[in-house]
């Protein structure tokens, strides 16, 4: 079920991020042998977010999905790369140039409990981002909350509700409400399903999965639930180890994959026919870091010159995979 | 999957349903909690009767808390005229001692409502930017948590001959250290929270953040601060007057009626014995409804 | 553990120092010298040769410079209000009563407020329980001199069964050290009984429990040992609280001892008893935070690896 039409070519992309990276530097030690490590928790990431789509970025916890979502966002300082929003650059921007981009672009959390503050009632809630950008009256950013609040399905009764009154579910409607109230064109969605109830987590999905055809949004959908992902989204990128190690269309990952770390991803899902029951292999994380795929340059999809050191390469058309690349068609091993 | 924009999309339709009945809020269970608290109840009750008393003060005693009305019966002992007595000036001990309350709770309340003054925005700064401004407020609390706070108190009282607004700024100057520590501690645990991180996604700076949502959300916090900080001052100032370097007479202050009580107990008992007992069930009372209305509001703080 | 160690005596330094400067800048900023005289009121010129015996004349840094290297030779000066000997003799026979009564309060205070905190843990909601928390609410709360008037109060006006001056005969020393273990008392008992019930809730326990061990053993081998942290941990307030109604019960009780003299050396702008005093007591407390300190990083094998505590 990809949809196409809705990625028109050629376009500026709402969000790209270019090169982008972060590292920690990890102080051990005491006063006399005080040590420095560097944590690499996200490597020269490149994404492309195109108007109007949804992109996956899925990964195991502690892959540099979330990292990478939060520097995205500019909430945590990129220490490389390039954040364009819309064509522009705005990773260096101060904070009171890059205010009015941040209406441009969104972000819903996983914890909908902690997402929402404990003090302020809803309608206060969905009304923030109206009051921090001083647009309109406050009986104006009451009656748009509420507007919202219906939007989002919830009876504007809960207006003068707290957070903790309302199920997850509800508070998530919230938080999208508060998200898409001032009319955004990138929402960074990080894992905003997986604290859900089974059935509660359809809804969201098909309330996010409306208001994108209604607004026309681009969300960068961040989760590691790969069932949603494969029903959301029209492309995936997998991150592993702060690399993205993958990228293509939706079915060309869960159809084609390429990488070992795809793979033991998709071997992860649960099969509910025991019949379509795999042998599972359950890899260490050493393993697969050290199993980087060898391909030969004919077998990609563009003109690539060899190379030692793994990095994205085109295996068919919309298809990268992390590898190394050689010349000889006869040395290559793994798949 | 088509949906009418103006309703919404995927509204189930139990969604759009009124709420139900409302739900209990936090604020409920912790007033619940503070009332379960029978020590803590009764401490309440007593601070509201003295708080009265020291309100309704001149209404209810015979003459001036400075007026030497009865110079012919100084000293006299407890009587249906004089209720607790005369003193050794000739004023209405009954009334000196209810005026003393007034010093006392006035002094105990300044002071802590200064205490938070300073201590919210110190411990805002703290705790929302870290780094190098924590580490500076954290060495400036270091060394008053070296100095004990009375002796430092008893020096800055004697080398500036004490009084009323001097009193109330020593206990302020040393009230703070624990606001600005349990705010610390609230905002540091608050600041990584996801609607902190969604306001900063919307664009509000550090100062937005702090106002409208850490501040707000450090209530319980500093309720605490402030409670506590009352009975600290109170007794600050009894302290610092009863070693003749706090409020200076003639201002009526139990910790120096106390401290003439001592020259004349064996012989006019009534001059040390109601100042005492005033000052001791004051001090009691209001620490009891601190500690219960902390034990109400912040349960994992409990510490009996 | 040794750069743990390090680490603190480094800052506790750094605290003295800045503690130091600042209560010596401190007395010599406000208005009006030992000299200037309400009561008896000095010539001019008789002051300014004082002034100048006493190195008040200098600028401030000097002083603070003369007197610290003073420090560091034991050589506090001369105190105003006797000169006939020095500072430090005068703190040498002051100690004593202050020590005395004081070791004696805390040797009392701290055993029995354990054991009244041990039982009220045990036997929670009864009437032990009760009682432990109105002498540990009592002794943390009510002014020490209000608790040794009540001490005066009902044993020597009231029951004439005590004198209510101490020093000299051991009968006088009674009442003092009752007063003076009121704070260890109420600090421990509190404590003790908020840690053992602490331990008493932890999973290990009802583990314990669970393999059958008796009760006695578990509370002898395993709780008593888990609550030791917080109790050493509260010596330091309970110690600086002692120490500091020291002041209030020598007042009361008329002991000749080191906090009757601060008293005295506070009224009288006594300049060099004042400053040997609080730099004594500084001291006191820096070693008495650091002990604490290193006998908690000793006692949590967690702190003992870098961090400290908040």
């Amino acid at each position: 079920m990809g949809r196409p039409d809705r990625i028109a070519p050629g376009d500026v992309p709402a969000l790209e991020l270019r090169g982008l990276g972060k590292t920690f530097h990890l102080r051990s030690g005491g006063v006399l042998r005080r040590r420095s490590t560097a944590l690499h928790a996200v490597r020269d990431v490149d994404l492309v977010l195109p108007r109007n789509g949804i992109l996956g970025l899925v990964g195991e916890s502690g892959s540099g999905k979330s990292t990478t979502g939060m520097m995205a966002l500019r909430l945590l300082e990129p220490t490389a790369g390039r954040i364009l929003l819309e064509g522009t650059d705005i990773t260096t921007l101060g904070s009171a140039a890059l205010k009015p981009w941040r209406q441009k672009m969104q972000v819903v959390f996983q914890d909908s409990y902690s997402a929402l503050d404990p003090m302020f009632t809803l309608q206060q809630v969905v009304a923030e981002p109206l009051r921090i950008h001083g647009i309109g009256t406050p009986d104006e950013r009451a009656e748009r909350a509420l507007a919202w609040l219906e939007r989002v399905g919830l009876h504007r009764g809960y207006g003068s509700r707290y957070a903790h009154e309302l199920s997850g579910g509800q508070r998530q409607r919230v938080a999208i409400a508060r998200a898409l109230i001032l009319g955004p064109s990138v929402l960074i969605a990080d894992e905003p399903t997986s604290a859900l109830d089974v059935s509660v987590k359809a809804q969201i999905i098909n309330l996010l999965q409306d208001l994108q055809q209604d607004m026309g949004l681009s969300i960068l959908f961040i989760s590691h639930d790969l069932s949603v992902v494969r029903s959301l989204c029209d492309r995936v990128a997998v991150m592993f180890a702060g690399r993205i190690v993958e990228a293509a269309e939706t079915e060309g990952i869960f159809g084609a994959a390429r990488h070992p770390y795809t793979r033991s991803l998709l071997d992860a899902i649960p099969q509910l026919d025991p019949r379509n029951r795999r042998r599972r292999q359950f890899r260490s994380r050493e393993d697969l870091a050290a199993d980087i795929p060898v391909l030969s340059r004919a077998e990609l999809a563009g003109d690539v010159a060899p190379s030692d050191t793994p990095r994205l390469v085109p295996v068919a058309p919309g298809h990268l995979v992390e590898a190394r690349v050689t010349a000889d068609p006869d040395t290559r091993s793994g798949a | 999957m088509s949906t009418d924009p103006m309703t919404g999309p995927a509204a189930a339709p139990e969604m759009l349903s009124r709420p139900g009945r409302r739900q209990r809020g936090p604020l409920w269970f912790a007033w619940r909690r503070f009332l379960a608290n029978r020590a803590a109840v009764a401490g309440g009750v007593v601070l509201a009767l003295i708080a009265l008393l020291a309100v309704v003060a001149p209404l209810i005693t015979p003459a001036g808390p400075n007026d030497q009305d009865f110079l012919s019966e100084a000293l006299a002992f407890p009587s249906g005229a004089h209720w607790f007595g005369v003193d050794d000036l000739g004023r209405d001990f009954f009334t000196r001692i209810v005026h003393g309350a007034r010093v006392s709770l006035t002094i105990g309340f300044a002071a802590a409502a200064f205490s938070v003054i300073i201590g919210i925005p110190l411990g805002a700064a703290a705790g929302y930017f870290g780094g190098r401004t924590d580490w500076i407020i954290m060495r400036v609390i270091e060394i008053f948590s070296v100095v004990p706070p009375l002796l430092a108190a008893m020096l800055l009282g004697a080398l500036t001959g004490g009084g009323f607004w001097m009193i109330v700024a020593i206990a302020a100057l040393f009230g703070w250290v624990q606001v600005c520590l349990l705010v610390r501690a609230q905002i540091k645990a608050f600041k990584e929270k996801e609607f902190v991180r969604a306001a900063q996604a919307l664009g509000g700076g550090p100062s937005y953040v702090i106002r409208v949502h850490l501040i707000p959300n450090s209530i319980s916090p500093i309720i605490i601060g402030f409670v506590l900080a009352i009975p600290m001052a109170m007794m600050l100032e009894a302290s610092l007057s009863f070693l003749g370097v706090g409020v200076p007479p003639p201002t009526p202050s139990w910790g120096q009626m106390i401290n003439t009580g001592l020259d004349f107990m064996y012989f006019y008992w009534h001059l040390a014995v109601f100042p005492t007992i005033a000052l001791a069930v004051t001090v009691l009372a209001t620490s009891l409804f601190g500690d219960g209305l902390r034990d109400a509001l912040d349960p994992t703080m409990k510490a009996q | 553990m040794i750069g743990y160690v390090l680490q603190r005596v480094l800052s506790v330094l750094t605290t003295f120092f800045v503690v130091s400067i600042i209560i010596f800048l401190m007395m010599h900023s406000i208005p009006g010298g030992p000299f200037d005289g309400g009561d008896m009121p000095v010539p001019d010129a008789v002051r300014e040769k004082l002034n100048a015996q006493y190195g008040l004349d200098q600028p401030l840094y000097v002083q603070y410079a003369r007197y610290m290297w003073g420090v560091v030779r034991l050589d506090f000066g001369v105190p105003f209000q006797s000169p006939g000997e020095t500072v430090l003799e005068l703190l040498g026979r002051a100690w004593v009563p202050s020590l005395v009564l004081g070791g004696l309060g805390m040797l009392v205070g701290v055993p029995l407020g354990m054991l009244l905190g041990m039982a009220a843990a045990l036997r929670r909601n009864s009437w032990i329980d009760y009682l432990a928390s109105a002498v540990a609410t009592l002794g943390l709360t009510v002014p020490v001199f209000v608790t040794s008037m009540l001490l005066i109060l009902v044993f020597s006006v009231w029951l004439g069964w005590l004198p209510s001056s101490g020093w000299g005969e051991p009968q006088r020393w009674i009442l003092p050290i009752i007063a003076y273990a009121t704070i260890p008392m109420a600090t421990y008992a509190r404590y003790m009984r908020s840690a053992m019930l602490d331990t008493l809730n932890k999973p290990f326990v009802t583990v314990l429990r669970a393999k059958g061990l008796s009760e006695r053993r578990i509370l002898f081998q395993h709780v008593l040992r888990n609550s030791a942290i917080p109790l050493v941990t509260v010596f330091l307030p309970m110690f600086i609280g002692t120490a500091t109604g020291s002041i209030f019960v020598e007042a009361m009780f008329r002991v000749p001892g080191l906090g009757n003299y601060f008293v005295s050396s506070i009224r009288t702008r006594d300049y060099p008893l004042e400053m040997a005093l609080i730099l004594m007591i500084t001291v006191m407390f820096c070693i008495a935070y650091l002990i604490s300190d290193i006998l908690y990083a000793w006692l949590n094998p967690r702190i003992r690896h870098g961090g400290r505590r908040k």
